[in-house]
């Protein structure tokens, strides 16, 4: 469960770095997540990682309540967010920012910047979304 | 006609459930004690079980339950892929697969849950899913997961949030009235249901099953040799298990259509063309409901409903039974009857076709049983007292 061992490790050395890479198929263009070694679509193994921006469309959430084992880093009640990445459509998990408890809504645009999240004694990178 | 239909059957059941932290055995013995109900049930000796099923991490490996059951040889010993209740029916179809195949002859469905034996039930179906995507996002439980598509399911396709209501209504009154259910002589009051406390949007405590000690087994053998046995058969029609492409574990990347359902389509497609049974011809269905609004969503997926008309059919007064058109959980479900990982369903499936239900259905003689709805493979069997 390392973060920089697995077929994704471009993505978290790239949040490291301040930037959003992503990954999409040197064969047919198609844009793959979760990350993987071959695209199933086409068989190419050549994996390119490109910079997107932090820009996305909300795709759900829900705001948690109950203090679930493992957030306690976290203030509740807290919200977490699948955003649709603009240009690719790739889906990240994250956190929304949610200071006045406003329900997001499915389509509207929100703006990224990396943080991280204090999971035990690590803090994992993620991005953290706000609106406009 | 497909190999699987009629040629198998439940031959017995055996159900041992206590509140959580109150099982009087630790979790291997209550599942010893669920597994000889099951034989005594059929009149079967317990040493002549040769296979052992299971599914959703349970931890009582069968070679270890051998010594407390006489066990002669164990001939077969297997479980679903995959957490949470996907495995429930396909628990059932690998048991079929084990006895028409000739690798076993009596084999043993199960799954048991004591707490203080194996550790927290959410914690455990999560242990293989969840990764650093995942807990950056604050997401540990199966909850929040399915909290999420439900709040899809209901703001972008339409489902109006008050059908989960009327599912969890149906699943209390019917708890209410069995008298093996946790939930037994307690009418759910609804203003503490709204007024409970949130739990992951949309979901409130009430809406979200929650766990139970205790066990159950199934003992499944050919048709023929059911016949024999002392209780009426409980024959499997069909059974199907998995997930199609833009499904499971994609870290909320499934396809957009497929995003807000429980993840049944392709298995109801194909349970229904192995069957040759329809919507239509199912007389009750046991639902395995972690939470409401995947509940809904597996009627949905089922094609018991679409989400145009599902506010029609998702009624207290349809899924009730004797009177429902589509009665639902009649043993009480996930939120009433118990939560032994839903092995509870199975159970009251094969109650309801033998006719021993709390709530008995009118002249049933089919049953679905659908698995761990957004799981991240899923499973559904019919099961029939008479084909």
């Amino acid at each position: 469960m390392h973060m920089n061992d697995g077929a994704d490790a471009p993505y978290w050395n790239g949040l490291a770095e301040g930037r959003l890479l992503l990954p999409r198929c040197g064969g047919c263009e198609t844009w793959l997540w979760p990350a993987i070694s071959r695209c199933g679509a086409c068989g190419c193994e050549d994996i390119a990682w490109i910079e997107r921006a932090m820009a996305a469309t909300v795709f759900s959430w829900t705001r948690t309540w109950h203090r679930f084992g493992f957030t306690e880093s976290l203030d509740l009640p807290f919200v977490s967010i699948v955003a649709t990445i603009d240009d690719c459509g790739i889906r990240l998990l994250g956190r929304l920012d949610d200071p006045d408890r406003i329900d997001p809504v499915i389509g509207e645009a929100i703006a990224g910047r990396i943080g991280a999240t204090r999971v035990g004694d690590r803090d994992i990178p993620t991005i953290i979304w706000s609106r406009g | 006609m497909h190999p699987l239909y009629g040629t198998t059957a439940v031959a017995g059941v055996g159900l041992r459930q206590y509140r959580r932290g109150a099982s009087p055995l630790p979790e291997q013995g209550v599942l010893a004690e669920a597994i000889l109900a099951a034989c005594a049930d059929a009149g079967f000796d317990p040493a002549e079980v040769d296979g052992f099923v299971s599914y959703g991490d349970d931890k009582n490996e069968p070679v270890r339950l051998m010594p407390a059951l006489g066990t002669r040889e164990l001939k077969w010993s297997s479980v679903v892929w995959g957490g949470g209740g996907g495995g429930i029916a396909g628990a059932f179809g690998l048991a079929a697969a084990a006895i028409l195949s000739g690798q076993a002859s009596a084999v043993i469905v199960f799954r048991a849950l004591v707490e203080g034996s194996s550790g927290r039930l959410s914690a455990a179906v999560m242990a293989h899913h969840l990764n650093d995507h995942m807990l950056a996002a604050g997401i540990v439980a199966p909850a929040q997961v399915c909290a999420i598509r439900a709040n899809r399911m209901y703001e972008h396709h339409g489902v109006p949030r008050a059908v989960a209501e009327e599912l969890v209504r149906a699943s209390y009154y019917h708890g209410a009235r069995n008298p093996e259910a946790i939930a037994h002589d307690t009418e759910l009051d609804l203003d503490a249901m709204r007024g409970s406390r949130w739990i992951a949007e949309p979901f409130r405590l009430f809406d979200c099953s929650r766990e139970n000690d205790g066990a159950a087994a199934f003992l499944m053998v050919s048709a023929d040799r059911a016949r024999d046995l002392a209780k009426p058969p409980v024959y499997l029609l069909g059974c199907a298990n998995g997930a199609e492409k833009g499904w499971g574990d994609l870290l909320e990347n499934d396809d957009a259509a497929l995003y807000p359902t429980a993840g049944f389509r392709p298995i109801a497609r194909r349970l229904y063309a192995d069957t040759g049974l329809s919507p239509a011809d199912i007389d009750v269905v046991q639902l395995y409901e972690n939470f409401s609004a995947q509940g809904v969503a597996s009627l949905i997926d089922h094609g018991f409903c679409t989400y145009d008309n599902v506010a029609e059919v998702v009624r207290f007064d349809n899924l009730i039974a004797p009177t429902g058109k589509l009665p639902v959980n009649t043993g009480g479900g996930n939120f009433a009857q118990g939560f032994i990982h839903g092995i509870g369903t199975a159970y009251e499936a094969v109650k309801q076709l033998r006719g021993e239900s709390a709530n008995p259905v009118p002249g049933a003689r089919t049953c679905l049983l659908a698995g761990g709805p957004g799981a991240p493979t899923v499973s559904s069997a019919i099961f029939a007292n008479a084909f």
